[in-house]
């Protein structure tokens, strides 16, 4: 009624605020447009880089806007809940309504709605109406769902549908972008994320996390046996690989080699190959044998690094080089003896015994350098990862039954003319893509015409 | 590299494909389109072969890999489900004058692809994943509808002033009516859009996969989340609020615009995890 008019409530105000889709397009634009600086502005990057290219004032301005870790920024995830607030009010204002729609049709085809259709045809038949009736519902059942009939005042209607599913896509759709936040949410809060270093032949037990303010125990031991770097023949890199172990109540549970693009999995925690480097400085191997050639020991000797020999004197290693003389890799080595002058010489890798040619007691042969290793591996544990995928999937059907499906209602009317004739009208629309529709629908008329002929 | 001749031998084809569409909008003869149909048909034919030579070649060279993981790839790639796209559009809207617009984008991007490395190199271990044959081919789809989509926005807007100004003579009255071409700005997207999500969701797979995160607020993902915003922003204006003609078309154009952004821009102006593409 007219008087009822009044102004709205400021609840009713909030409400409508919430619910309209102009604040969903400002939000998308907002959150497009704003999303650009942080791709401009690199994130998380220590204070010194931004002071080197931004002015001081230009520095603390950013800062104080967290431009420079803006996607965690309060305003940032205020947008977000704001754009989550109005998907989740359009939602709960229009479904009903949707469903409403969708449960009671208007299975009568009166004037108004004849008015409202673009796609519409009549014509007349001699006979009787209900079994034109009959016949016209078996014409439609052929590509539309069985129609609904019904009879009042003289006339028969005939409602038909088809891809009502097409109506849910965007429900299907919004409901799965909150899941995705959801699971966002749960592996943000019961998840962590960590990176450690680990070398060759060492374990853990637990993980730095939060950029290492923290640490995370993992319930079980890591060890790294070994890790490999294989090559293409151009020198690219091919694979990163790390052997690991894992340890659980004192025992090997699991052993996998991963690489990129393959994480081991223990209990919910996942480790990634990630990175890769050397673990201190090279060891040069070296066999120690008597003049009849009996071995006496093997040394590891790292640069410079000093190792006695009892009753012989005290050997450093102090130069290796890849190709000496043009003999291959090299090992140069000093040897003091007690109340001798240092000797200083090469050990070749190719040929062990050469140092018998020194006339020494004791022979020293090269026998390879070795670098232990360390592998760089991210750990995460994420219990949200697998509600984020759910809703990722409903993201895909629902745009698909948006799009690709469409709501497409056809009536029929049948009412008893004044000539005598049955007059017939068929009017239809679809919910999306009319011009596909106006195709079908005059498939459909020439269809409904020609039944029972 | 016989891959490489024949990828040649599409960018003339684009090239001149594109000259005749062009040119049969100056002259206002239909048979020269014709013509260029032909072109692209014959384009689609090599470029197929080239993509499949190529392939074959990356196993003959003992690297064995789809050709869809660097620059240059990318970029015929884009250019061969521009004209695939284009082809389809043609023969379902029957008006060839689509050509004109949409064939350029083809042609140039093929010309941008010469000046690139065309080698074909290994693997780097983080792309050796199967999700980089989902996550590209539904993501260049994305791109290719988007394109489309844009070239037809522009034809758009010369029809909408025309028809505004009550003309339908000259090379504009050529093109398809209005109500047409703001269908075709609308259908493109409600395709390009899924496939755009899908590989969006497949890149966060992979990196859940590969790093152990499947959002990172990377550059490459960043701009992606852009471009899908933009086009949400399209389809809701759109389909709720009746947006149409004009402002949509304009939409479009940004979209695109934003989509070129997030597919070359990222690579070449700004840094981050995602760097392959720029090699």
């Amino acid at each position: 009624m007219a008087d009822e008019k009044r102004t709205p409530s400021p609840m009713d105000r909030v409400w409508d605020f919430f619910i309209s889709v102009k604040l969903a397009i400002v939000t998308l634009i907002v959150l497009a447009s704003t999303s650009v600086l942080g791709t401009i502005i690199e994130q998380n990057q220590p204070p010194e880089k931004y002071h080197q290219i931004y002015e001081d004032w230009a520095f603390a301005l950013m800062d104080r806007m967290n431009l420079f870790d803006m996607y965690h920024s309060a305003w940032f995830l205020l947008m977000l809940v704001l754009f989550t607030v109005n998907l989740s009010c359009c939602t709960i204002d229009r479904f009903p309504k949707m469903l409403k729609v969708v449960r009671n049709p208007r299975t009568k085809l009166d004037g108004g709605l004849e008015k409202s259709l673009s796609l519409s045809d009549r014509w007349k038949k001699k006979g009787n109406l209900s079994e034109w009736a009959a016949k016209y519902a078996e014409a439609l059942s052929g590509s539309f769902s069985k129609p609904k009939v019904t009879e009042g005042g003289g006339e028969v209607h005939l409602y038909a549908e088809t891809g009502v599913a097409s109506r849910f896509g965007v429900y299907v759709t919004h409901l799965s972008i909150i899941i995705i936040f959801i699971g966002a949410i749960v592996g943000n809060r019961f998840g962590f994320k960590g990176y450690v270093n680990l070398t060759e032949g060492d374990s853990i037990t637990q993980v730095p996390v939060r950029g290492g303010i923290a640490m995370q125990n993992l319930g079980f031991t890591v060890r790294c046996n070994a890790f490999t770097l294989e090559t293409y023949p151009s020198g690219q890199p091919k694979a990163y690989k790390s052997d690991l172990s894992v340890i659980d109540g004192g025992r090997e549970v699991v052993r996998k080699t991963i690489v990129v693009n393959d994480p081991l999995q223990y209990k919910g925690i996942w480790f990634y190959q990630s990175s890769y480097g050397q673990a201190g400085g090279a060891t040069a191997q070296v066999t120690v044998a008597r003049k009849d050639g009996s071995q006496v020991r093997t040394l590891a000797l790292a640069a410079n690094e000093p190792v006695p020999i009892d009753g012989y004197g005290i050997v450093r290693g102090v130069d290796y080089a890849q190709n000496f003389q043009g003999k291959g890799p090299a090992l140069q080595v000093v040897v003091v003896k007690p109340g001798q002058p240092a000797a200083t010489f090469w050990l070749v890798q190719g040929r062990p015994d050469l140092d018998r040619e020194r006339g020494d007691s004791l022979v020293f042969s090269f026998r390879g350098l070795s670098t232990k290793m360390f592998t760089g591996l991210q750990v995460a544990k994420d219990p949200g990862v697998n509600i984020v995928w759910l809703g990722c999937a409903l993201m895909v059907i629902g745009l698909m039954m948006a799009f690709f499906l469409s709501h497409q209602r056809v009536w029929v009317r049948l009412r008893k003319g004044t000539d005598g004739r049955v007059e017939v009208v068929l009017a239809g629309t679809a919910s999306r893509n009319r011009l596909a529709f106006e195709k079908r629908f005059e498939k459909l008329q020439t269809g409904v015409k020609a039944a029972g002929q | 590299m016989s891959n490489v001749i024949l990828f040649n031998l599409t960018t003339v084809l684009f090239g001149v494909a594109s000259a005749l569409y062009l040119g049969a909008l100056y002259a206002k003869n239909e048979k020269i389109s014709a013509v260029g149909t032909w072109v692209c048909v014959l384009a689609a034919v090599v470029s197929t072969a080239a993509l499949g030579v190529r392939w074959y070649e990356s196993y003959q060279m003992g690297i064995g890999r789809i050709p869809v993981t660097n620059l240059y790839e990318s970029l015929v790639f884009f250019a061969w489900a521009v004209n695939l796209f284009y082809l389809i559009v043609e023969r379902k809207y029957r008006n060839r004058t689509f050509g004109a617009f949409v064939m350029p984008i083809a042609f140039f991007t093929m010309v941008f692809a010469v000046y690139n490395d065309s080698s074909i190199q290994p693997l780097v271990p983080a792309l050796q994943s199967y999700w980089l044959h989902i996550h590209v081919i539904t993501c260049f789809i994305g791109y290719a509808a988007f394109a489309v989509s844009a070239g037809v926005a522009v034809m758009y807007l010369l029809k909408a002033r025309q028809e505004n100004a009550k003309i339908s003579k000259g090379v504009v009255g050529l093109l398809p009516a209005c109500k047409v071409l703001d269908d075709l700005v609308y259908r493109a997207i409600i395709w390009g859009f899924p496939f755009l999500t899908a590989g969006i969701i497949t890149g966060a797979a992979w990196a859940n996969y590969a790093w152990g995160t499947y959002w990172s607020w990377d550059p490459k993902e960043t701009w992606s989340l852009i471009v899908w915003l933009v086009y949400a922003a399209f389809l809701h204006a759109r389909v709720t609020r009746g947006w149409h003609g004009k402002r949509a078309a304009i939409l479009s154009i940004v979209g695109f615009l934003a989509t070129i952004m997030c597919y070359l821009g990222v690579n070449l102006v700004l840094s981050g995890l995602h760097s392959y593409g720029g090699g």
